[in-house]
């Protein structure tokens, strides 16, 4: 707690860091005590890591839970908690990574999700055991991936929901350990028949998009059985596939595995028009506002 | 450009001649020296200096030409001559512009470069011309060629002297041994590295499959050894190779076959759920790790939830969405709030 001493003639004092510091300082003296691995620190009001004094040096942690806070930067000594398994900092104000964060030996599930970035840092792609990736509502796109993003071989969720990806990179069939896929809400224009590569996928969200049509490939996958989900609605399919999404995703499945459709995709191909108009508006985004 | 004037004769002379100047005669005049036009050329061609360009060198003028053959180095990529900084290497000259990596192009001038079967590559291109052509890997670690045996290692090939032995701690070589060391878990990222010393002293392993002694890598689960090529699926029979995967019964199976079968793996720690299982969002959890995907909070059957992309959201999380994003998934979502089917 904080008093405001106030004077004759003199100017309230602040005393709001103060009282930051406690809150989350609070939860890591505790945890330091008991001994707790895992650190619950989301929404605590947080906006430098500077509040969380000794966090970097508590190396047993491993999971660091940040969500809701005002978070702008990550410093790199963050890679320090090399027991860190678990990272969460969804909904905050990042707008950069350290690179070193590639380097944690332990790190599988990384949730940056709801925050500000445009870029991720070159050589992002070396996370050596990293499993659940989740960058959703940023503002990424894959002019801005660094050249090894599809080289964490060992992903098995990609979130890529609410950014501006215009193309899915080829290299996605480089994700062979892949099962869920989320590209809802972006401005997809087409995706690469790559994606057929993908033999292990389980969850794929193209919903709200610009497509007009599947690559045959995705026929490969087994997008329509129990353990599956496909979720294609909101995009500007041509009538064929339109017509089948209107009696289920089982037929689409069906149509796109015939010779009739193979003919009808390279048509189109090769007949190629202007791609659909962009129809999401992303300027209310608060991953926009600076 | 020297000057051509007329001035008193007397004590005048040609500076390359020495003799002196007859009334009307045209001199040349450069930097105060006098010459007779027809002397006034260059020392190696003798011809006049075009556009009265010449060079300087040792006390000598010279045409452009003539000084750059005589005291100019030769671009070797472009043939022009260098002027100003010259890169030497690979027994030539060369433009710093023109000096580039005979692989990607890229300029070598200031990052430096390596001679590789006479041609002259970048660091990065060395590596990988050098490991494709003799067949040989890049480590993991340091990207360098390994010229030995490489050393296996979770799945990368890595040099030995990156590592030390587990037990004893002497720097590895390529006979050293990956070791499961949990038996039991799955992935290979638990594995670690013993010297042949100390994994012989460990008992010479005998495989569980084919009951003979096993004198390459080792795979150790379910409570046996096996060589690598015979731990295989119990459905499938194919081999992992290194790669995940499941036990249930003692028996192991492929993550496809695990899955047809039996079904349940947590989505957060992807190890096999033992005991009660959570099943929701074509999903399952473990006891432990059934939380709300945006901050964690662990939740149970009582708790409400949201889907947002088949990963559940508490309400306080959900709350706290932005409300452009709410008014989309008004649109995309059943919005109403779900509890696990008990
Ligand atoms: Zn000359
Ligand atoms: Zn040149
Ligand atoms: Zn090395
Ligand atoms: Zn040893
Ligand atoms: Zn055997
Ligand atoms: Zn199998
Ligand atoms: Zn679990
Ligand atoms: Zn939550």
């Amino acid at each position: 707690m904080c008093t405001i001493a106030r004077a004759m003639n003199q100017a309230p004092v602040s005393c709001i860091p103060a009282g930051k510091m406690s809150k989350a300082k609070k939860v890591l003296d505790e945890a330091r005590e008991i001994q707790n691995p895992e650190l619950d620190l989301a929404d605590k009001s947080i906006s430098t890591f500077e509040e969380m004094p000794g966090l970097l040096n508590m190396i047993n942690v491993t999971r660091l839970t940040l969500s809701h806070n005002k978070i702008q930067a990550v410093p790199p000594g963050l890679a320090n908690l090399v027991n860190l398994e678990i990272l969460n900092l969804f909904n905050n104000h990042i707008t950069e990574l350290p690179i070193s964060l590639s380097q944690m030996p332990k790190l599988r599930i990384l949730n940056v999700g709801m925050n500000k970035l445009d870029v991720l840092p070159r050589g992002f792609g070396a996370f050596p055991v990293l499993e659940v990736l989740d960058l959703t509502y940023n503002n990424l796109s894959e002019k801005n991936l660094p050249g090894n993003f599809f080289m964490m071989e060992t992903l098995r969720a990609l979130y890529l929901a609410d950014n501006d990806f215009e193309y899915l990179p080829p290299e996605i069939g480089q994700l062979k350990n892949l099962q869920i896929l989320v590209l809802r809400e972006n401005d997809l224009i087409e995706l690469p028949k790559e994606i057929g590569e993908l033999t292990r996928l389980r969850e794929l969200h193209i919903q709200g998009n610009r497509l007009t049509v599947l690559p045959p490939e995705l026929g490969n996958l087994d997008l329509v059985s129990n353990k599956a989900v496909f979720r294609m609605e909101f995009n500007p399919w041509v009538t064929p596939i339109g017509d089948q999404l209107q009696v289920g995703i089982s037929h689409v499945i069906d149509y796109i595995r015939s010779e009739t459709y193979r003919y009808v995709y390279n048509r189109h191909q090769s007949a190629k028009g202007p791609p659909p108009p962009i129809e999401n508006d992303k300027s209310k985004k608060i991953s926009r506002v600076r | 450009m020297p000057g051509v004037t007329e001035m008193s004769l007397d004590n005048m002379f040609c500076s390359r001649c020495r003799e002196g100047f007859v009334p009307h005669e045209k001199i040349v005049n450069s930097n105060g020296e006098l010459w007779h036009p027809q002397c006034f050329v260059c020392a190696q061609c003798f011809r006049p200096f075009p556009d009265g360009i010449f060079y300087e060198f040792e006390g000598y003028k010279y045409c452009e030409h003539d000084f750059h053959v005589l005291f100019a180095p030769c671009c070797e990529k472009c043939g022009e001559f260098v002027i100003g900084r010259v890169i030497k290497a690979m027994n030539a000259n060369w433009h710093p512009g023109c000096f580039r990596c005979e692989e990607c192009n890229g300029e070598l001038a200031d990052a430096g470069f390596i001679k590789c079967q006479g041609r002259a590559l970048c660091h990065t291109c060395n590596a990988r011309v050098k490991a494709g052509v003799l067949g040989k890997y890049i480590c993991h670690q340091c990207h360098g060629v390994i010229d030995d045996k490489p050393l296996r290692f979770r799945g990368e090939l890595y040099h030995p002297y990156h590592f030390n032995c587990t037990a004893c701690g002497i720097e590895l070589n390529s006979d050293a041994r990956e070791v499961n060391s949990r038996p039991g878990y799955a992935a290979n990222e638990m594995n670690e590295l013993y010297c042949l010393r100390c994994h012989d002293k460990m008992g010479i392993p005998i495989c569980g499959a084919c009951r003979r002694p096993i004198e390459e890598r080792v795979v150790t689960a379910l409570g046996k050894h096996w060589h690598v090529e015979h731990f295989v699926c119990a459905k499938c029979e194919k081999p992992f190779l290194g790669h995940r995967h499941y036990e249930k019964k003692g028996l192991a199976y492929c993550e496809t076959h695990y899955h047809q079968l039996f079904g349940n793996l947590c989505f957060v720690c992807n190890q096999v759920i033992s005991g009660d299982v959570f099943t929701a969002l074509n999903k399952a959890w473990c006891v432990h790790h059934f939380a709300c995907a945006f901050c964690d909070q662990k939740m149970n059957q009582k708790t409400k939830f949201f889907e947002f992309d088949l990963k559940p959201a508490c309400k306080k999380c959900y709350d706290k969405f932005p409300q452009e994003l709410k008014k989309r998934m008004r649109r995309m979502y059943d919005l109403n709030p779900k509890r696990i089917p008990v």
